[in-house]
């Protein structure tokens, strides 16, 4: 007999999802490419062409600043979707009841508790992953913002310190995003490939428990 | 999210499927640089070129620092780009104006030099990332637009310079009054290398549009392209 599925990922969803896969992408490589023109952080290292997007510099700021409007939009999408939508507020932003599921999930990782915590999509620590990591993406896009138009948007890059400090904070912005897409890569990978293929069909096989 | 179900756990298929994200972005270095791509990335560009100039406020000023905040002398550096400097009969010098000016000819560094002079603490930002703060003095290239009569309605003005360099810019930039005609640079007379006798500083834009060993302004309706303009870079380049 088939399992049973449930709808997991609502079709913006989904559709947000693989425009940031593809957007962050073009993003991290086209950004990486620029790096290479005169690195940022003060060593002798250059990013290897593997994990470059362009070719040269202005191939590099054509994808970044092409990019740029694809990471941007799409994320606004998927922002306010959550906000306003039923879904994105009952399964994805983190509020003031999911401060008690912290514990029990840590506990859960940490071995210390067995039983996973009975969750709806997303348990306590999820939550809290998906609602600051737009802050992060944020941070991504205004310190991109204040060193593209340091002169029009000077208050912008005045928040960040000089045009110099706001470099660096993008770069360390852009880290913190590869950060969060190696352990959500993880996660994915330890979670199946039921839970995978969820993300593209949007529905789930439920486990009899 | 519930326990992961062993039964549908299939190793090979789960390493299958992250194999498939690098060899994604591998089989991506084929098309990012083809035909078809660059000349996508090339209308996108003029696109952001667009923008820029819409939001370009000649209104909004860039910072001026204090001489506290200035790149040390020691550091001012030129562009990573091999460039051979000029040889240029700086004596002898004058700065050619054409186009539509009531007054073309050619001006001598004594005759610039009768504007007011401004000193001012400009960051200079390159394309390539980094940048520098140096002490620039000049005069206001919009002081010296008016002393030859440049039609301010002219849509653009282009320089030539001492080596194959040339660039252009926006009406609105060229007068903004931050753009200098600058000859010093740390109160002493501008190096050769920073472009002697007399540059162009322009904080509204990328540094390459700050030309230097220039020796020919010419005001025009026709929009005049550049050398790094030309091989692909932006043609507004605002900051």
């Amino acid at each position: 007999m088939r399992t049973p599925k449930v709808r997991q990922h609502p079709l913006i969803i989904r559709i947000t999802h693989w425009v940031n896969f593809i957007a962050l992408g073009i993003m991290v490589m086209s950004g990486l490419q620029i790096y290479n023109a005169s690195p940022v952080i003060p060593i002798d290292f250059d990013f290897p062409k593997s994990v470059t997007l362009g070719g040269w510099l202005q191939g590099g700021r054509q994808w970044h600043f092409l990019g740029m409007w694809l990471f941007a939009i799409n994320g606004v999408v998927w922002v306010v979707y959550n906000i306003l939508s039923k879904h994105g507020r009952m399964t994805t932003i983190f509020s003031k009841k999911d401060f008690g599921g912290l514990l029990p999930m840590i506990q859960y990782y940490l071995r210390i508790r067995k039983k996973h915590p009975p969750v709806r999509k997303y348990n306590a620590l999820q939550k809290a992953a998906y609602t600051s990591v737009p802050f992060i993406a944020l941070g991504a896009v205004l310190t991109g913002v204040s060193i593209y138009w340091p002169v029009q948007f000077g208050w912008v890059t005045r928040l960040f310190g000089n045009y110099d400090t706001a470099r660096l904070w993008h770069f360390l912005f852009m880290s913190a995003l590869v950060l969060f897409v190696a352990g959500h890569l993880f996660m994915v990978a330890i979670s199946g490939w039921n839970n995978f293929t969820s993300i593209i069909t949007g529905y789930k096989r439920v486990e009899e428990v | 999210m519930t326990p992961p179900d062993k039964s549908q756990n299939v190793p090979g298929s789960r390493r299958s499927f992250i194999a498939v994200l690098p060899a994604l972005f591998l089989a991506g270095c084929d098309w990012t640089t083809g035909k078809r791509t660059k000349s996508a990335l090339k209308g996108f560009q003029q696109f952001n070129d667009w923008v820029q100039q819409k939001v370009f406020d000649p209104g909004k000023l860039a910072t001026e620092y204090a001489d506290e905040q200035l790149t040390p002398e020691e550091d001012f550096r030129v562009n990573g780009y091999d460039t051979d400097e000029p040889d240029m009969d700086i004596p002898n010098w004058v700065l050619m104006v054409d186009g539509l000016v009531r007054s073309p000819g050619d001006y001598s560094m004594e005759q610039i030099s009768t504007l007011p002079k401004y000193v001012k603490n400009l960051r200079h930002c390159c394309v390539e990332g980094w940048s520098m703060v140096p002490k620039w003095g000049g005069v206001l290239m919009k002081d010296f637009l008016a002393m030859v009569g440049a039609d301010p309605n002219a849509k653009y003005v282009s320089v030539e310079c001492g080596d194959d360099y040339y660039t252009a810019w926006d009406m609105a930039s060229t007068l903004h009054s931050q753009t200098l005609l600058a000859y010093e640079a740390y109160g002493k007379p501008l190096g050769l290398e920073h472009g002697a006798p007399l540059r162009v500083v322009m904080p509204v834009k990328l540094g390459y549009k700050s030309a230097k060993w220039i020796t020919r302004l010419t005001v025009t309706n026709e929009k005049p392209g550049g050398y790094w303009e030309d091989r692909g870079y932006d043609w507004f380049a605002g900051l």
